[in-house]
């Protein structure tokens, strides 16, 4: 399994390229974030200008990679070791995250500029620059040291980005967030520090030689597995998720559940594999919390009465997908094909769902922003004046939904091959059942939005592009089906 | 000299898990942070014991002079009384939300202690040749008790400031106060530091905004059924 | 130059449909003439094509891959359909002519309904052309299912309650119809995975299932060509059909059935199973059923349209004995085709020219009526095989069945012809009895002396091979005339005894009436049923809808375990945590 996250096999010395390419990826979204925290953008083209530089960086490292297979990094300073990787998977959720980022970054002035001014809104931009970088930073490091500052930066950047808006509810809902992040994160020091008084050091690579299983191991695991499931939302830790989302900004948003969850889980995953490689129960527990998710947040996101929290609730049940493939993926007597199968069924449903998601929040946001209404109720009729927003809500929801040929579909098929494979027959049916509350949760908010009975009449007209920045992140989730080769090749060129 | 240097840290020990506990149970928060500030002190002694002055050092200007003002912020002691907060958290928890987080701390106890154990075999034959494991242990514990059980978003704060030094003091008994042990607490602290200036931030214009209710983290039925 | 031909048959119709709608749209309706010169010529191509020669085309982009031919079959086929097409255009001029005069006043009624026929008058003559040419499955079809429902504004023209009674009787035994063709069709098609109309004939020669295709196709091509028991619409659309449209449903269209029998069953074909020589047999007595039943019935008719209807339902019956044949005795069916042939030739012309003698005797021109009686009575007596075509045709048939020693069927067949003399006899009679002079447009009796001309001399012109039509010897002309006068005598004694004893009149459309009965009572009982159903759905609904209010009722109760979920999630987390370690520790320890 550790393999697969580039943590042993061939080494590589970078290209110079790769050098800079990996500090401008890493540090650049930083510094642009600061230089737009000084001269707030207006229009889209600097924010698209700054975009191009770090997504050309990006580019440059997935050239490299593609060559080198694995590229690997390692600096000491005073006996603090510092390690980073770039391997298929963690390239391509590189290139997700700058992608999604630019996305979000290309949004946020139009947003900014037909939303009341606020106080705080140029303090968006550092912030999301941030999270970037901690995200970016948490694909790449492989020592528990680094993985700490980037979940770290990430979790206070994502909880101060979703305070900015200031109300009183995201004030509250955010202020739970820090705490159950903070607490989250102690959890997993707390693991790090078994480990560290342990084994006495914190790279992946390293542990992953010696690691042996034991009771430190276990505990260790457990504590790192329930700080990361709270900071990913896993269930039943989730109840923080929804109204977080409810009054945060869409950019925050589309960021925070496209992103940011993932990020917690990425790491649940990479430690758990080699922690607690080939165990039975522990991650058949998560499965089973997965079932209870996929079920849960469907239920939640049908009875929703809001539209941010219809889509929010959706992303519990969609992280209940992931985590129902636990145990195809870590526990033991997996065929080597059903592993291989799921593996590329996780990472593919992971990258559908958060453009997916994003392009949803973004469309959410759009609809909220032109009618001034949050409920579905009050969201009633605006099929004929936003007929653009519906679009992209419908589309990214074919991807929820997993219909063919969307990502969500190639991602599904390949999940229920390898449970079919491996007998998991409580999954399939998870999976089944969560595609139909999916459809009745979309299903309920269209027949309220294709409803005619209250015409309004006051609506705010959007800015240019807001929606088309919205409609190719749902396209990109819609063709990565298509196209779901190109992610795989690069999932297996760059782990083989 | 040995036991002279067991006998302070036993000492230090206690004092932290006293100081510790006033700060997690006392309902009078002016009083628990101010139990605050004499834990932050104990903490940067217990460093200098372990020697690691660096983390100390640390300690006594993040945690004692960056962090603590948060709290006292977040109280309203530098600002006009009317807007101070309630001076007491009157807020009385379901019993059975107490039994099960007491269960839940002690389970916690006995889950790190456990694996200390493990780490340490020799404990078994001393436990007090590490008083200030055992501190962390059950300021641990008690830390994330108290975390589930208080609503009073103050309080929480204080718990997760308790709890983090109860991880350092861990962390730093388990590996020693090696580079990446100290780096490691480092982070922590700086990220603790940062934590609790966005919380103090928060609750202040929390209580600006909603008043009293706000501060227990919830605005009755209205937040629960969204 | 013959494919040329084969475009302007199946296209110029289609143009001249188009032609009309662009008149229509042009023209005021004062001024606007609905059978321009365009319009009469619609079948002109088509009888060209039909004496261009053999000729075979293969389209492989049409449908599935298309084969069309014109051979010794659907030449002369072609022909008299073309012919008669060419005259009931020509007559329908005639015939609507006052009735175009109301329109150009301003009837809007009279507007509509003649723009109508104008309309799909070429529709259907395309289709007939198409069936009678392909030789695939899908041209086929596509040529029935056309020719098949635009035909039903033919029916329908007249708009009285009898006319939709007529069209309703005949959509429904269409609609009934196609779907058994397409049926047999396409298991057929299925069977030996060809789309040719040949592999029509060879599954259903070879095929296990064979005898069950050749019934569904017996009896889809059946309702067109009026076999026993679904005829019933023939009788019910005739006499309210305006007479042109009668001569080409009742000359040409019905006889679209025939040959689509010839076309999909394996006629003649050796060694056919015990079943299918069965089905022949059924087929024979079916037909001859037909033959005397429709004889027996049709002569207590009053309409003299509706006696012509009969008449025709008798001589397809006789047909459909001969087309039996070829599966019941299938040697002697290459001698029987040519006959075939030329008795459904020349059928057709006589009854064209029979229904446009109805309208000659409602406005008779202002000649001696002695002459127009005459006139009137010539496709009568050939009709009965007496006299000229219908002598020679008759002849044909019979010496192939002699030569083959099948004596039975043709005494059968000649006790048929008294039949078929007494319909005639008492078509003329109820003509005489219904007349009324009012002259009549020159179109209107040009077409139907020319049809009359046609018919007595059909051996003459139809593109037949070589041989197949010849004068019988003198010794078998009283065998062939004798039914004449002996169904002339029979009538003359009925009209002597019902004179005294006066008997009710049968209505027209015979079983149709019981038809209608069951059908109404079924669709009461049906209507009954779905009521309950109706009952027994809301019930349902009512009590899903009463589930689902407490469901979701409980549902939304269960949402509130969100909100304790939330107020605990630290504590959950912790539980978990030691839940993680327990399991793992448990499962390591064991």
């Amino acid at each position: 399994m550790n393999w697969r996250f580039g943590l042993t096999g061939s080494t590589f010395d970078p290209l110079m390229t790769s050098h800079w390419a990996l500090a401008a990826a890493l540090l650049l979204p930083l510094v642009f974030g600061a230089l737009a925290a000084i001269f707030p953008p207006r229009r889209m083209w600097p924010v698209a200008l700054a975009c191009a530089v770090i997504l050309t960086a990006g580019i440059f490292l997935l050239i490299d990679t593609r060559q080198a297979g694995v590229l690997r990094w390692q600096w000491e300073f005073s006996g603090i070791g510092v390690a980073l990787r770039l391997n298929g998977v963690s390239m391509l959720l590189l290139l997700l995250t700058q992608w999604l980022g630019a996305a979000a970054a290309l949004y946020t002035p139009g947003l900014l500029r037909i939303s009341d001014p606020e106080r705080f809104a140029r303090w968006l931009w550092p912030l999301m620059g941030a999270v970037i970088s901690a995200l970016s930073l948490a694909w790449v490091a492989t020592d528990l040291l680094t993985l700490y500052i980037a979940l770290e930066t990430m979790g206070l950047a994502a909880v101060a980005m979703l305070l900015l808006s200031g109300q009183a509810d995201a004030l509250l809902a955010g202020m739970r967030y820090l705490l159950l992040t903070l607490v989250g994160s102690l959890a997993y020091l707390l693991g790090v520090a078994l480990i560290l008084g342990y084994w006495g050091r914190l790279d992946l690579a390293g542990l992953a030689e010696v690691v042996e299983p034991g009771p430190v191991a276990w505990v260790a695991a457990a504590l790192m597995g329930a700080g990361l499931a709270l900071k990913a939302a896993l269930f039943p830790l989730h109840a923080w998720l929804s109204p977080v989302h409810s009054s945060a900004w869409t950019p925050v948003s589309a960021l925070h559940a496209g992103l940011v969850v993932k990020a917690s889980l990425f790491v649940l995953l990479e430690l758990w594999s080699i922690l607690l490689f080939e165990t039975f129960w522990a991650p058949r527990v998560i499965a089973w919390m997965g079932m209870l998710a996929v079920v849960w947040g469907g239920l939640i996101a049908w009875r929703a009465e809001s539209l941010k929290t219809l889509v929010a609730s959706s992303t519990v049940a969609q992280l209940g997908y992931l985590m129902v493939v636990f145990p195809l993926l870590l526990g033991p007597d997996i065929s080597p094909l059903a592993r291989a199968l799921a593996w590329d069924g996780f990472w593919l449903q992971l990258m559908g769902h958060a453009l997916a998601k994003a392009a949803m929040f973004m469309a959410a946001g759009n609809l909220i922003l032109a009618t001034g209404e949050k409920t579905l109720e009050g969201l009633a009729g605006t099929s004929r004046r936003l007929p653009l927003s519906l679009l992209v809500f419908g589309v990214a929801s074919v991807t929820l939904m997993g219909l063919p040929p969307s990502a969500g579909f190639t991602a599904k098929w390949l999940l229920l091959q390898s449970m079919v494979i491996s007998g998991q027959w409580w999954a399939v049916a998870a999976l089944l059942v969560g595609t139909l509350l999916t459809a009745a949760y979309i299903f309920r908010f269209f027949r309220y939005s294709f409803m005619e009975t209250a015409p309004r009449h006051r609506y705010q007209p959007l800015a240019p592009g807001m929606d088309v920045i919205a409609l190719g992140l749902a396209l990109a989730a819609f063709a990565l089906g298509l196209l779901a080769h190109f992610p795989l090749d690069l999932l297996h060129g760059g782990s083989a | 000299m040995i036991a002279s240097v067991d006998l302070i840290e036993v000492v230090l020990a206690l004092c932290l898990v006293t100081a510790a506990l006033f700060c997690l149970f006392d309902r009078h928060l002016l009083r628990a942070c101010s139990f605050f500030v004499a834990f932050t002190l104990c903490m940067a002694l217990a460093w200098l014991t372990l020697a690691a002055p660096w983390l100390a050092l640390m300690e006594g200007i993040i945690g004692a002079l960056l962090t603590t003002p948060c709290f006292f912020y977040a109280l309203g002691v530098f600002t006009p009384a009317s807007e101070k907060l309630p001076s007491h958290d009157h807020f009385k928890e379901p019993l059975s939300r107490g039994v099960m987080r007491t269960l839940l701390a002690l389970a916690w106890c006995l889950m790190v202690g456990a694996v200390v154990r493990f780490i340490f075999p020799a404990m078994v034959y001393s436990p007090t040749e590490h008083p200030l494991l055992l501190a962390g242990v059950v300021m641990v514990a008690a830390a994330m008790g108290a975390f589930a059980w208080h609503r009073h978003l103050v309080r929480r704060l204080l718990a997760f400031n308790v709890l983090g030094s109860g991880v350092f003091l861990l962390l730093a008994g388990l590996a020693g106060t090696d580079p990446q042990g100290q780096a490691l607490i480092t982070t922590a602290l700086v990220v603790a530091w940062l934590g609790s200036l966005l919380g103090a931030l928060v609750i202040r214009r929390l209580y600006r905004l909603e008043g009293e209710n706000a501060l227990l983290g919830s605005r009755g039925l209205k937040e629960t059924r969204q | 130059m013959t494919t040329l031909l084969l475009i302007l048959a199946l296209g110029w119709p289609l143009c001249v449909a188009a032609l009309g709608i662009w008149q229509a749209y042009r023209t005021p309706v004062a001024r606007r003439r609905y059978f321009t010169g365009w319009w009469l010529s619609a079948a002109w191509p088509a009888l060209l094509l039909a004496y261009a020669g053999e000729a075979q085309w293969a389209m492989d982009a049409w449908m599935l891959g298309s084969q069309w031919s014109l051979d010794a079959l659907s030449r002369p086929w072609l022909a008299f359909t073309a012919l008669l097409w060419s005259f009931a255009a020509v007559h329908a001029r005639g015939y609507f002519a006052k009735e175009q005069a109301r329109a150009q006043t301003g009837d809007s009624a009279a507007e509509r309904r003649l723009l109508r026929l104008a309309l799909l008058w070429p529709v259907t003559l395309s289709g007939n052309v198409l069936l009678i040419i392909a030789q695939d499955i899908a041209s086929f079809y596509l040529g029935f299912a056309v020719m098949t429902f635009a035909a039903y504004a033919l029916v329908v023209h007249n708009g009285t309650a009898d006319a939709k009674l007529g069209a309703r009787a005949y959509l429904i035994l269409a609609v009934l119809g196609e779907g058994m063709i397409l049926g047999g069709l396409l298991w057929a098609a299925g069977d030996t995975q060809s789309v040719m109309l040949e592999g029509v004939r060879e599954a259903v020669a070879t095929s296990d299932y064979g005898v069950a295709m050749a019934a569904l196709l017996w009896l889809g091509l059946g309702v067109k060509a009026g076999v026993i028991g679904l005829h019933v619409w023939l009788p019910l659309a005739h006499p309210a059909a305006p007479a042109p449209a009668s001569a080409v449903l009742s000359g040409a269209m019905i006889k679209a059935g025939l040959l689509g029998w010839i076309y999909v069953l394996p006629l003649g074909e050796a060694s056919l199973s015990p079943a299918l020589t069965q089905l022949g047999n059924i087929m024979l007595i079916a037909g001859l059923a037909a033959a005397f039943g429709a004889a027996l019935y049709g002569v207590w008719q009053h309409h003299p349209k509706a006696v012509l209807a009969y008449s025709s339902i008798s001589q397809m019956g006789m047909l459909t004995a001969m087309v039996a044949m070829g599966l019941a005795a299938p040697e002697v069916w290459p001698l029987l085709l040519p006959g075939v042939v030329l008795f459904a030739a020349h059928h057709a012309l006589a009854k064209g020219a029979l229904f446009m003698g109805t309208s000659i005797s409602e406005h008779m021109p202002r000649w001696s009526p002695v002459v127009i009686w005459m006139l009137l009575a010539l496709p009568a007596l050939s009709l009965t095989g007496a006299f000229a075509g219908g002598l020679i045709s008759k002849w044909s048939v019979k010496s192939a069945l002699y030569e083959m020693h099948h004596e039975t069927l043709i005494s059968l067949l000649t006790w048929a012809a008294v039949g078929t003399s007494a319909l005639v006899s008492v078509s003329l009679w109820r003509q005489w009895q219904q007349r009324s002079a009012g002259g009549s447009h020159p179109g209107q009796w040009g077409a139907w002396l020319a049809a009359l001309v046609a018919a007595l001399i059909t051996p003459l012109w139809l593109p037949l091979p070589e041989g197949s039509a010849v004068v019988p010897p003198l010794k078998e002309w009283t065998s062939l005339m004798w039914p004449l006068p002996a169904g002339v005598l029979v009538v003359a004694f009925g009209l002597l005894v019902t004179r005294y004893g006066r008997l009710a009149t049968p209505p027209a459309g015979d079983l149709w009436w019981p038809y209608a009965w069951l059908g109404q009572h079924v669709l009461k009982g049906v209507r009954r049923a779905g009521h309950g159903f109706a009952a027994l759905k809301a019930r349902c609904v009512d009590i899903a809808l009463a589930i689902e209010t407490r469901a979701m009722k409980s549902v939304t109760q269960l949402t509130a375990m969100e909100g304790w979920m939330r107020h605990h999630t630290s504590g959950l987390m912790m539980a978990l945590a030691v839940m993680l370690a327990l399991l793992l520790l448990w499962e390591g320890a064991s």
